[in-house]
Formats: C-alpha cells, sequence, structure tokens
C-alpha cells in the first residue's frame, strides 16, 4: 500500500465518507488511488476555497470532521480562507495538501509554497510529512486531535514522491486526548445561588462540545434568562421563555439590557469576542463572572473570571442541571423583567401590509422563517443579511444556523450549503446570501447543478455591500466608498446558465409565493430579492462603543457621526 | 516642552520544552509575536527527541495569557515562566 492508498484506508477506518476536494499535479497519486475506491464520494468543487468552506459547512450541520484535499502552489493558498474560517470558528477539519516532491521542497520548483509556513496561524496544528512510514501515525493523529477538546483544522502537507512510496505496515498507535474531568461546581453554585440576576451567556462551544441537549435540559431547568453570541444562536431553543437572542453589536435591545444590568454572568462555551461585548470596560459593568469553557486560553483572556471552570460541558452542564433540579434558583422577579424587556426590546419587524411596497430584509426573513421546514439549515453569507437572519429566523437548533462567525468571510454561505446538503441529502438546506457575498463563490452553482443538490439559493440584492455603505452612512459622514454594485450581473439569467431555475421578486406581496415556489421545487433554485438599497441593520452599536450606546433608526445619524469611528 | 516619561516594558523569562519537528521554533515565535511580546533573547539546545528554548520577551500583555496559548501547542511539552527579567525602558 502507497501512501495515497493509505490515507484512503485511513478514510475508512474512521467513515469518512465525503471529502471535497480539487486535483492537481502534486496530489495526482492520490486522485489516482480514488479512481479504484468506492467508498469515499469525492466532491469537486469549481475553486480549493469553496472546497475548504465546503467541508467546513458539513461539519457544522452534522457534528462529523470535514475533509478537504488539494494540490501544492495555489491548490494549497487558494484553501487558506477557508481554513482560517474553519480554524475562527473552531471546526473540525483535515487539511490534505499534496506537496512537491521531497529533493524539490527548498528550489523554487513549479507550484511549491512553504505551505507549513504560511499556514501556522490558521491551523491547530500541521505537519509536513518527510518519511512515507510517519504517514499512518500522523493521520490518526491528526483526525483525532481535529475533533478533540476545542476542535480545528489540522493540515497534512505531503510530497508526491511520498504519496507513492510503500508504506510499512505497523500497528497503529491510538492517540487518546484527555478530557479532564467534570471539576468541583460547589463554588459555581453558591455563586448562583447568590445572585440576584444571574444571566446565561452562551456561544458556539456548546455545539463543538456536542452538549446541545444537556445546555437545553440546564436552561429549562434553571429558567435562567439567557442570551447567545451570533455562533450559539439556536440555544437554548425557540420556544424557551427566556430567551432573549442574540446580544452585541446587532442584538437586540432586551439582550444588551440583561447583559448591562445583571450581577451574575454564567458563560457557557463563549470566548467573549468584541462584536458580543462592544467596549469591555462597559461590559456587564455590575457582574461577576463564571466562565466554564474546554480552552484554559480563553479565561482572563478579555475580562478577568470571578471563577474559571475548565471541563467537558456535557459533564458539567448536566452536574448543574441535576443540583439545580433538586433546589431551584429564586429569581423570579429577575425573570419577569427580562421577560419584559424581551416583549418590549426583542427584534421586531412590522410585516408591511401594503402589497406593493418594496421588500425589506428583515420582513423577507421573518416570513422565510415561518414557512420553511423547521428542520431547514440556513447558511449564511456576510454583511447585512446574515444580520438580519441572525435577528429574525427564529432558529431552535444551533446546527441549523451555519454562520462565518469569526472570521466573518464572505463567499461562506454557498459552499457551506453545498457542505451541508452532503452532510444530510433529504434536509431543506438554504443559503441566504447578498449580492457581494454571492459573487464570491458563485462557480459553485456549477457544482450543485453536477450534484443535482436541492439547495435553494436566495440572494438578497441591495446593489450594493450593505454592510458597509451603512456603517459609511452612519460613522464615515455618509462618504460611500467604493460600495457600489449596481452593474452586478442579471442573477436570474446567470443561475439558468448554470441550468438552475430562479425567479425575482421586488414586492412584498410576492414574498410569500417566491418563496413557496422555491421550497416547493424538487432541485436547486435561485430566488433573486431586490431590495432597497438604503436598508440599514438596526439596532447597531458603534464598533469600539459600548453596548449600552445602541443606535437605532430614529437616533440614526445625528448621534452616530459625532465622532469618528475607531 | 516636557520630556516624555519613560514607561518600562515588562520583561519575562519563559523556558519552554517542545517536540522536535518541521517548524518548531516557527510555530513558538508565530504565537509569542500574535500575542503581541517581542523575543529580546533566545537560547535553543536540542534534548533528545525534544527542544529546550530559553526565551527572554517583552511585552505589556499579561505573561499569563501567552503562557496559556503556548501550552495550548499540540508539540508543547511543558512552558515554565522564570524570574522576572530586568525591565528594559521604552519613551511613551
Amino acid at each position: 500500500m502507497n501512501g495515497a492508498q493509505h490515507i484512503l484506508e485511513a478514510f475508512h477506518r474512521h467513515n469518512i465518507s465525503t471529502v471535497f476536494g480539487y486535483p492537481g499535479g502534486c496530489i495526482m497519486p492520490l486522485y489516482d488511488a480514488l479512481v479504484d475506491d468506492v467508498g469515499v464520494e469525492h466532491v469537486l468543487c469549481r475553486h480549493e476555497q469553496a472546497c475548504a468552506l465546503a467541508a467546513d459547512g458539513y461539519a457544522r450541520a452534522s457534528g462529523k470532521l470535514g475533509v478537504c484535499i488539494a494540490t501544492s502552489g495555489p491548490g494549497a493558498t487558494n484553501l487558506i480562507t477557508g481554513v482560517a474560517n474553519a480554524h475562527r470558528d473552531s471546526i473540525p477539519m483535515l487539511v490534505i495538501t499534496g506537496q512537491v516532491p521531497s529533493g524539490l521542497i527548498g528550489t523554487d520548483a513549479f507550484q511549491e509554497t512553504d505551505v507549513l509556513g504560511m499556514t501556522l496561524g490558521i491551523v491547530k496544528h500541521s505537519y509536513l510529512v518527510d518519511d512515507a512510514d510517519t504517514l499512518p501515525a500522523i493521520m490518526e493523529e491528526a483526525i483525532a486531535l481535529a475533533q478533540s477538546g476545542r476542535p480545528g483544522p489540522v493540515w497534512i502537507d505531503i510530497p508526491k514522491d511520498l504519496l507513492l512510496s510503500q508504506v510499512a505496515e505497523a500497528p497503529l498507535p491510538q492517540p487518546e486526548f484527555r478530557e479532564p474531568a467534570c471539576p468541583d461546581l460547589t463554588d459555581a453554585l453558591t455563586m448562583l445561588r447568590s445572585a440576584r440576576k444571574p444571566l446565561l451567556y452562551s456561544g458556539g462551544g456548546i455545539s463543538l462540545a456536542h452538549a446541545e441537549d444537556r445546555f437545553r435540559a440546564f436552561a429549562e431547568t434553571s429558567a435562567l434568562p439567557a442570551v447567545v453570541t451570533l455562533k450559539g444562536i439556536g440555544n437554548p431553543g425557540k420556544h424557551n421563555p427566556y430567551n432573549l437572542g442574540m446580544l452585541g453589536m446587532h442584538g437586540s435591545r432586551a439582550a444588551n439590557r440583561a447583559v448591562d444590568e445583571c450581577d451574575l454572568l454564567l458563560v457557557i462555551g463563549a470566548r467573549l469576542d468584541d462584536r458580543a461585548t462592544g467596549k469591555l470596560d462597559g461590559f456587564a459593568p455590575n457582574a461577576k463572572t463564571i466562565h466554564i469553557d474546554a480552552d484554559a486560553a480563553e479565561f482572563n483572556k478579555l475580562r478577568p473570571a470571578d471563577l474559571a471552570i475548565r471541563g467537558d460541558l456535557n459533564a458539567i452542564l448536566a452536574e448543574l442541571t441535576g443540583a439545580l433540579t433538586s433546589k431551584p434558583l429564586a429569581i423570579r422577579n429577575w425573570q419577569q423583567q427580562c421577560r419584559t424587556w424581551h416583549t418590549t426590546g426583542g427584534f421586531q419587524a412590522a410585516d408591511n401590509e401594503e402589497a406593493l411596497a418594496p421588500i425589506t430584509g428583515p420582513a423577507f426573513i421573518r416570513q422565510l422563517s415561518r414557512i420553511a421546514p423547521d428542520d431547514t439549515i440556513v447558511a449564511c453569507d456576510v454583511g447585512q443579511h446574515q444580520m438580519w437572519v441572525a435577528q429574525h429566523y427564529e432558529f431552535d437548533h444551533p446546527r441549523h444556523h451555519l454562520t462565518s462567525g469569526g472570521l466573518g468571510t464572505m463567499g461562506f454561505g454557498l459552499p457551506a450549503a453545498i457542505g451541508a446538503q452532503f452532510a444530510d441529502r433529504s434536509r431543506m438546506v438554504i443559503n441566504v446570501t447578498g449580492d457581494g457575498s454571492f459573487m464570491m463563490n458563485a462557480q459553485e452553482l456549477a457544482t450543485i447543478r453536477r450534484y443535482n443538490l436541492p439547495v435553494k439559493l436566495i440572494v438578497l440584492d441591495n446593489q450594493c455591500l450593505g454592510m458597509v455603505r451603512q456603517q459609511q452612512e452612519l460613522f464615515y459622514n455618509n462618504r460611500e466608498s467604493h460600495i457600489n454594485l449596481d452593474d452586478n450581473p442579471d442573477f436570474v439569467a446567470m443561475a439558468r446558465a448554470f441550468d438552475i431555475p430562479a425567479l425575482h421578486i421586488e414586492r412584498t406581496d410576492q414574498i410569500r409565493r417566491g418563496i413557496e415556489t422555491i421550497i416547493a421545487y424538487n432541485g436547486p433554485m435561485l430566488l433573486h430579492v431586490a431590495i432597497s438599497r438604503q436598508d440599514n441593520v438596526w439596532p447597531i452599536v458603534k464598533p469600539g462603543a459600548s453596548n449600552r450606546e445602541m443606535i437605532d433608526e430614529t437616533r440614526r445619524i445625528s448621534t452616530a457621526n459625532k465622532e469618528q469611528v475607531a | 516642552m516636557t520630556p516624555q516619561a519613560e514607561i518600562p516594558t515588562p520583561s519575562y523569562t519563559l523556558n519552554c520544552r517542545m517536540s522536535q519537528e518541521a517548524a518548531a521554533l516557527e510555530r513558538l515565535c508565530q504565537v509569542v509575536r500574535i500575542r503581541g511580546f517581542r523575543i529580546a533573547r533566545m537560547a535553543v539546545e536540542t534534548a533528545g527527541e525534544h527542544l529546550d528554548i530559553a526565551l527572554t520577551l517583552e511585552g505589556t500583555r499579561p505573561i499569563a495569557m501567552l503562557k496559556s496559548q503556548l501550552e495550548k501547542l499540540h508539540t508543547v511539552a511543558e512552558v515554565a515562566l522564570g524570574s522576572p527579567a530586568v525591565a528594559r525602558s521604552r519613551s511613551a
């Protein structure tokens, strides 16, 4: 068995059945081995960046390892944005690239790049294989490492000659990454019971730990008012009466108010990102903090924790739930206060009753949320539409909401939707995108067509880079700079060129029919939705400002432009 | 004109043991840099399959944050903070 064949054998052993890749010179031995392998489905994307983002979407939707493959040089460099995206959101991913033959490394050979060197900052770990006999151990370790503790991408760069070399048979190592045992939670429970206004603050770490069910049980048992980060959306479920939704820069007034007023912040699986906290000095100023996470490096990184607890979230949540089941928290007044805030300061958008009125993003997303099946996966891109989805789509599970949180990668949505559809062929998968983001990976329409994936594509088209335009309007005295996209192609014609049917809508009375049509269609379909160029995402916190200083539509330009953004 | 105050930049010594592997030192240095520290001195010795690295670092961020980031590196076996080194000064 040569190196390439061994890689496929490792895929089988670890039940890796779907990989996303693009062939080229130095990875050809692996592609040659794929010819004889019927157990691994290789998805040919049309750009290596899309391979990585599709693997990312596959991993987010399924909870499994995402795998992407590319050749050396430009193949590897094209992967980088997608791998960085996975790194910033701690997505388990295995990246395999071919490298120029061992003897040519360092000679500026054709399609040679120092992949190991240039990717150090965007991987959990990486390997440059220098001996074919080490490949089996590296594969085992990489696959385990990518999924252990705080997950992340692990990259294996393999010279072409080693892919062709025979690999010595030897017993495979069984790498183990021991998770910490459940720590003593006595102090945490004491702090919880002492608090009058405790608030649950959760993020993407819940899903990364596969702890969604435990978290939901804990939230229900504790009846703690809860806020979530962008990546935590879907937790603790849309029916939880104390779920205040997303906090932060585009969070709800209710969520940010609760953070502002709470006296204890119970942070679970979140890293206190600046888009969530705003200016740290003004964040939860009256609260003690309990920080629970799988990664000790997150403790005290941005905000000092009064109590930091590292451990397996499933075990911790189970123990906390058990303790609160026998003796519930007495926080009725606080719960009632938060519910009142949620009623008056939750995300709101009026459904425009005027049939001929132009479509607004929030109203469209609300209708989509009502019409789409409950277990629909929505893969967003980055920009205003992403925030409208986060604010107005009612998710009931975090794996239903795929969004590029840490890196904010325009072009994520379409390949991520492809990955999600491969993770579950029977599921409704919708890519909600903007006209800017859509054009960043539009070539993947060809992948949708090739595999006849029933992905639904919704392009909210405001003919500009809306989020940049909004910030230029609010924080740069309305000095628009290079955001105009009014020369966009005809997206309906473009979809049809890929043999994907498409519709155009632009009036409120067309929303329902448009959504129902694409959902009912048995195959991929694109819905082009014309929206106003001037629509903004409300509320907004100026970058660098405190969340207390939220700006909404009534306070817009008069206050926003008073000082230049940092 | 009032002369600018001299603000001492905190300085630390840090000892690290990590596996010998391709790009081991680059990986270490990359984390040190991105987490806000400058390497003032670096000594490396081979110890079997390991590298022992002694660093003198300067930076204004908490050194504990860097230590915890270095401990996350897969090939880092041990990180130990030494006694504080002599502080250097720089202009504000």
